[in-house]
């Protein structure tokens, strides 16, 4: 990990950190708000309990507090990979229901999308100073989403934004911790550090 | 011993045990002697039983005064509906439960809490102390799955329950911020210096950063005014009235989710203000008659006077009146 421990790569790190989650914030406020544009668009119950959707990557994790930097990285970059390409399904359905390109929900699921993106990207440049550097993108496991009736579309569009708002702000925790001096915080699990 | 529960307004009838209806008895309560008129034979009745009816009933046999049977009767209600209430002031560790009763039973209850995640059925530890409430480590962290805890409560008389639902970001709600302090700054009479500390309940602040909120008010005022700060545990009010007493409190927020905490203790505070020093001066001119005046200050604050900066009675007069009235309009002003 020698280029990890370099001071330059010391200072981009905490640099792409500080900046993530500042984006990590303005992120999850804005897929709150979206959330909020979503059900009613889209004429959801907002108390609706949404079942675990196949594919969306849940923000729910035990033994938080002992992941490495490493897999801290790792899961989110997945998880945000997996949003892009399911924000912008949603958006492509969204444009073919509605019949034009430009709504306000369409346009609030465009800037979530680009938020998500950056994010993503900002999780890439932070593994490649891990030494590691990001996977490669998996070739799309579910390329086009399971067939379903539109309000079936809808209740799964609820529960990716959901799951999203989460993870938005799993990740400004996770990148906090990787901001905490831990000696070997990229290397095997070490002991738990938070109480 | 035999304990009998009753509810308040009942009407209770009670069996001198196995003696016949027509036996000739005596009844007491708590060791006095009932009288006949509650007796119907050998039943004791008591009906429209009140609290004050609680105690310890003998029935002993008529002649030989042997005991045939004893109880203690306890009055009380059955439980109303349980008032739960569960919040996370530890997070992300975990999140504690308590409960009471609305209004008392009088008799002994027992509670039971169940909470459920999902599918899975987590154990909520009770506290030795306060005895009503549990607490819980959380398993996993950021889910969606709400949390669903049911409390029982049941006693002799009935049972009743709650239920509450909540997911788990909606009962963070840090204790209220701890060591507030607030201090005069010298020199500066509309400034005052804040500070305070996360509460330590908190375990992680640099993970979980807290922000903060700030009112304060004088005293003789109603209006608060507010200030939000989102880092750090200090701060300084710079429009605070010269002189006036100032009441302030500090509430802390977890920086992404939950609620707000309480507000903390209240402390009070003045601003700075200039010693009148010149008063005294001028007082001790006037006493002596002595001319000599190198020794006197103009009062350091007053701008007025700095451009004066002289030494002697008839420049001391005027710094000392230009005080006064800046003072004097001051006070109209509030």
């Amino acid at each position: 990990m020698a280029a990890a421990d370099s001071p330059s790569a010391t200072l981009r790190r905490h640099d792409l950190c500080s900046r993530g989650i500042r984006l990590a914030g303005k992120m999850r406020s804005d897929v709150v708000d979206l959330l909020d544009t979503y059900v009613e668009r889209q004429g959801l119950d907002a108390s609706a309990s949404v079942a675990a959707v196949e594919g969306v990557p849940a923000a729910a994790v035990e033994h938080w507090d002992e992941q490495t930097g490493t897999q801290r990285l790792l899961e989110n970059l997945a998880a945000y990979r997996a949003f892009r390409t399911l924000l912008a399904q949603m958006l492509e359905e969204q444009q073919e229901q509605v019949g034009e390109a430009d709504t306000a929900l369409g346009r609030a699921l465009a800037a979530v999308l680009l938020q998500v993106s950056a994010f993503a990207y900002h999780l890439e440049e932070l593994l490649r100073l891990e030494s590691r550097g990001p996977p490669s993108e998996e070739a799309v496991g579910s390329p086009s989403p399971p067939h379903l009736g539109l309000f079936e579309r809808k209740m799964r569009g609820l529960g990716v934004l959901r799951e999203l708002a989460q993870w938005a702000v799993r990740s400004a925790r996770d990148l906090r911790q990787l901001t905490k001096p831990s000696p070997g915080s990229s290397s095997a699990p070490s002991p738990a550090d938070s109480p | 011993s035999h304990i009998q529960y009753e509810r308040v307004g009942a009407d209770v009838t009670m069996k001198c045990g196995s003696m016949d209806w027509d036996a000739a008895v005596t009844w007491t309560a708590n060791g006095t002697d009932i009288d006949e008129s509650h007796l119907n034979g050998s039943y004791l009745i008591l009906k429209n039983v009140d609290l004050t009816q609680g105690g310890q009933y003998s029935c002993y046999e008529g002649s030989s005064w042997h005991l045939k049977y004893q109880t203690y009767l306890r009055v009380g209600t059955p439980p109303k509906e349980p008032v739960l209430m569960c919040r996370s002031n530890n997070y992300p560790k975990g999140f504690y439960c308590s409960w009471h009763l609305p209004t008392p039973t009088y008799i002994p209850n027992s509670f039971n809490i169940s909470v459920i995640h999902g599918t899975r059925e987590m154990v909520c530890e009770k506290d030795a102390f306060p005895k009503n409430r549990c607490h819980i480590r959380y398993l996993q962290l950021f889910s969606t799955v709400k949390y669903k805890v049911t409390l029982t409560v049941t006693n002799a008389l009935g049972k009743n329950s709650t239920t509450l639902t909540f997911d788990e970001f909606a009962i963070v709600k840090p204790d209220p911020p701890e060591s507030v302090v607030a201090k005069p700054v010298p020199n500066n009479p509309r400034r005052l210096e804040v500070s305070w500390q996360n509460p330590s309940s908190w375990p992680d602040p640099e993970s979980f950063p807290l922000k903060f909120f700030l009112r304060y008010r004088p005293l003789i005022l109603d209006q608060w005014q507010h200030v939000e700060l989102s880092d750090g545990t200090s701060h300084t009010i710079t429009d605070a009235y010269a002189g006036k007493e100032y009441i302030i409190q500090v509430a802390a927020k977890d920086n992404d989710i939950g609620t707000w905490s309480d507000w903390s203790v209240a402390v009070h505070a003045t601003p700075w203000t200039e010693e009148p020093k010149h008063l005294t001066t001028e007082a001790q001119i006037t006493e002596t008659t002595s001319a000599s005046t190198s020794s006197f200050m103009p009062p350091p604050t007053t701008k007025i006077c700095d451009k004066g900066a002289v030494v002697g009675s008839g420049a001391v007069a005027v710094c000392w009146t230009a005080g006064l009235v800046v003072a004097a309009y001051g006070i109209l002003f509030i």
